[in-house]
């Protein structure tokens, strides 16, 4: 099972964190965020239309060329604003 | 160096205080408090939601926090940041910084918060009589930043 994680404005549009088995056309980290955005067009849409950074079991990763792991927990993060 | 992500509300003033305490050897305490304002960008503010990613968002303000103390040779420091539900005028982040002298104290508070801003793991929700809307770092914020990381060399 792949776990999914959405924060700040991508867990309103999510409303939750799920876990899936990993879908047949989904090998990497593109193809899950496009799966994502077939499954719940508003949430793909804001995650193309902002800089958002993905999370793969707590460890940054920019590129999404990289392969999903179906024990793999994956997050989706939009613009920080901490402070 | 103490990282901590608050769930309710605290004292600034008691958490610098225990932080201080038992450092004799420090001749510098500088702290900073970033508070929840009841009005932004012209509209009113009744709560402030924190969204964070547990593990990952301690994590990355530890590693941020480390560097920059490593940068200005600043033997002490403190992060303490509220995430959940903060109504106006509770304090939402506090960082205080010890050394022997004012010079690297001044400067790491001041470019930690630079960073924090933009980097840390956090994401603001305001919520009024407007309604509700998710808060991104502001141009003046990724200046600073950009201003923080050029002051690395």
């Amino acid at each position: 099972m792949v776990k999914l994680v959405f924060l700040g404005k991508f867990r309103g549009l999510a409303r939750e964190d799920f876990e899936t088995p990993l879908p047949a056309e989904v090998h990497t980290l593109s193809d899950l965020q496009a799966w994502i955005g077939r499954r719940d067009p508003a949430l793909g849409s804001a995650m193309a239309g902002t800089r958002t950074q993905l999370v793969v079991n707590q460890a940054v990763v920019r590129d999404l060329g990289l392969p999903v792991n179906d024990t793999d927990e994956i997050a989706f993060l939009p613009p920080m604003s901490g402070g | 160096m103490q990282v901590r992500l608050a769930t309710a509300r605290f004292d600034p003033q008691q958490e610098t205080a225990a932080f201080a305490a038992g450092h004799a050897d420090m001749g510098a305490l500088v702290s900073f408090v970033g508070l929840c304002r009841e009005t932004n960008d012209g509209r009113d503010v009744v709560e402030l939601f924190i969204d964070h990613y547990a593990g990952f968002t301690e994590q990355e303000i530890t590693r941020i926090a480390a560097d920059v103390a490593g940068r200005f040779d600043c033997p002490d420091l403190l992060v303490v940041h509220r995430v959940g539900s903060i109504a106006p005028g509770e304090a939402i982040v506090l960082v205080a910084a010890l050394s022997e002298h004012r010079g690297n104290a001044f400067e790491v508070v001041r470019v930690l918060m630079d960073y924090l801003k933009t980097d840390a793991p956090l994401w603001k929700k305001e919520s009024g009589p407007d309604g509700a809307r998710w808060i991104e770092p502001r141009a003046e914020d990724r200046a600073r930043r950009a201003q923080a990381e050029e002051e690395r060399i």
